[in-house]
């Protein structure tokens, strides 16, 4: 079961997830406008991790939506619509470090600095300049290390959780984290 | 006498800077205003240019049917054209004559 902060609020609602989504898929716009607006703050949380800035933290949650939108059919009930979610959300932000590290290979941390990288989104406040560090060294793990010690550290997720929503094995999160970590310890270091 | 500690643990700094950043989490507050409607927009768009794209999927799945079409008739009608070149030929053969007031030679 993944452990989300707001996970009472598909509760407090007074219409079903599983509702929305049959009304949805019946044609009803509206209902989908009410799912948006009951997920969209968890899928902004998990997102503003990994995106750059504003725009780009929009493009992933309209990205995410969408899919969702259009996949709809493909939501097996077997278990919570939130679950389904996060799942794309996960992958859409993958996907987007994916195609960053193919824009942006063999860019140090000092040159990312330099070059006016904003590591999180422009209305985070300012961050320590430890922080900025730290951003500017997990933007240089490759995508999938990046992701695994984001979901594990930042957002606090489980291996289990993390094994669920990227589709991994147990294992394969726990090698993918030993070897960020040592990554992003080496990045740090060789920066102090 | 022992120097102070000046290389701290490196798991025990990523740690704190993991707990540092855990606290300052992005506001997406801004970011997530009229999210919805935004979204009800672009999904209208999308949902149009899928429409659209069915629609030239379908004319090119259809194109080798089309083209398959285009060359049978040519060839029904070269044949057509041969048969008919065929039957003149008989016709000038067994009576040159009935040919020539066909055409008006006569």
């Amino acid at each position: 079961m993944l452990g989300y902060p707001n996970a009472m609020v598909t509760a407090e609602s007074s219409i079903p997830d599983e509702q929305l989504v049959a009304a949805t898929l019946g044609g009803d716009e509206a209902a989908f406008g009410e799912l948006a607006q009951r997920y969209k703050s968890r899928v902004f949380g998990v997102a503003s991790r990994f995106a750059r800035d504003a725009a780009e933290l929009e493009d992933i949650c309209q990205d995410v939506f969408v899919q969702v939108y259009f996949k709809l059919r493909q939501f097996r009930r077997d278990s919570p619509f939130e679950h389904w979610v996060l799942r794309i959300t996960t992958y859409k932000c993958y996907d987007y470090l994916r195609k960053r590290r193919r824009d942006k290979s063999g860019i140090s941390v000092d040159a990312l600095l330099e070059s006016g990288y904003e590591p999180s989104a422009p209305e985070s406040p300012p961050a320590h300049p430890d922080l900025e560090r730290l951003y500017a060294a997990l933007a240089q793990l490759s995508p999938k290390e990046r992701l695994v010690i984001t979901l594990l550290e930042l957002e606090e997720r489980s291996v289990q959780e993390i094994a669920g929503l990227t589709g991994w094995s147990v294992a394969n999160v726990k090698v993918r984290a030993f070897r960020a970590r040592a990554a992003l310890r080496k990045l740090l270091e060789s920066k102090k | 006498m022992n120097e102070p500690n000046l290389n701290p643990d490196p798991d025990a700094m990523l740690d704190g800077l993991f707990a540092r950043a855990r606290v300052q989490r992005p506001d997406t507050t801004a970011a997530e205003y009229a999210f919805e409607t935004r979204l009800m927009a672009r999904l209208r768009e999308k949902r149009l240019q899928d429409s659209e794209s069915i629609w030239a999927t379908v004319s090119w799945r259809l194109a080798p049917i089309f083209a398959a079409c285009v060359i049978g008739l040519v060839v029904w009608h070269s044949e057509v054209v041969n048969e008919l070149e065929a039957a003149e030929q008989l016709v000038y053969v067994a009576n040159p004559n009935t040919f020539e007031r066909w055409n008006g030679l006569d």
